[in-house]
């Protein structure tokens, strides 16, 4: 029951990200929609996922947002369409109907069931460290990238700053 | 395929054609990336589906990690480089950002 209830309000929280014309109001939606699905990944037994889900995209990011948006408040904000908004419901109807479509077709694809078979008695120790060790090397790589690519943005702008 | 994993796919696939939604419908920069990031809510969601159905989540749950990852690091520098468009442009509208065409 708590799955379900968790899913359809991750659901809500999502669509709610369209419909909040304050751009904090919609950094909160999605940092309460990464809570519910840190709930739905408890659920399965994916602690750890869950746990990154918590503290990485409900914390981290929620952050990163709220800081960004209240250091970029202007005049955008105000003059934003609220068409997108209002055309909403109708698309979601439609997006409703594509997605038992898929899902139906989904089930029913011969693909469904092919590939490894699952591991048994497999940990996430040793899936981590050990079946998926070149993704820590792709990560290692990434989080260098992301530092090394803001250092790098920020000071283009400082140069800028100081050019004018 | 159990109910579980049809449910968990529903979800997964609805919240990524919601953030295609938020990515094509808006101008704003900021709700674009907001967009990219339901997104990867809908892509979390299936890869769990994709587990629960292997009977793996132990699996899953590296790869949801790595993508946690992916999706954090993205937010960071894209939103770094929104940061700077403003500081620039004085605008997060992407018609603006006109100097961006090729």
């Amino acid at each position: 029951m708590l799955l379900y209830a968790s899913l359809v309000l991750l659901v809500i929280f999502a669509i709610l990200v369209c419909f909040f014309r304050d751009l904090l109001y919609a950094a909160v939606s999605l940092a309460l929609a990464s809570v519910m699905l840190s709930v739905v990944l408890f659920q399965y037994g994916a602690n750890i996922a869950a746990v990154f889900e918590l503290s990485v995209c409900a914390g981290l990011i929620t952050v990163l947002f709220v800081s960004t948006v209240s250091m970029t408040k202007d005049s955008d904000q105000a003059n934003e369409s609220r068409l997108p908004a209002y055309f909403l419901p109708f698309i979601l109807v439609l997006f409703l109907g594509l997605d038992f479509f898929l899902v139906k077709w989904l089930a029913g694809s011969t693909l469904v069931g092919a590939g490894f078979p699952a591991t048994p008695g497999l940990t996430f120790q040793n899936a981590f460290w050990g079946q998926r060790m070149t993704d820590i090397v792709g990560q290692v790589s990434l989080i260098l990238v992301g530092v090394f690519g803001i250092l790098t943005i920020m000071r283009a702008l400082s140069e800028r700053r100081k050019h004018d | 395929m159990t109910e579980d994993v049809i449910l968990l796919l529903l979800s997964g696939l609805l919240l990524f054609m919601v953030g295609v939604y938020l990515m094509f419908a808006y101008r704003n920069l900021l709700r674009i990336i907001l967009g990219v990031e339901v997104m990867a809510k809908g892509v979390t969601l299936v890869l769990l589906a994709a587990g629960v159905f292997r009977g793996s989540v132990e699996y899953i749950q590296a790869l949801i990690v790595t993508f946690i990852i992916v999706e954090t690091i993205l937010a960071a520098v894209v939103l770094a480089l929104t940061f700077v468009a403003q500081r620039i442009y004085n605008s997060l509208d992407i018609r603006n950002l006109s100097k961006l065409k090729g």
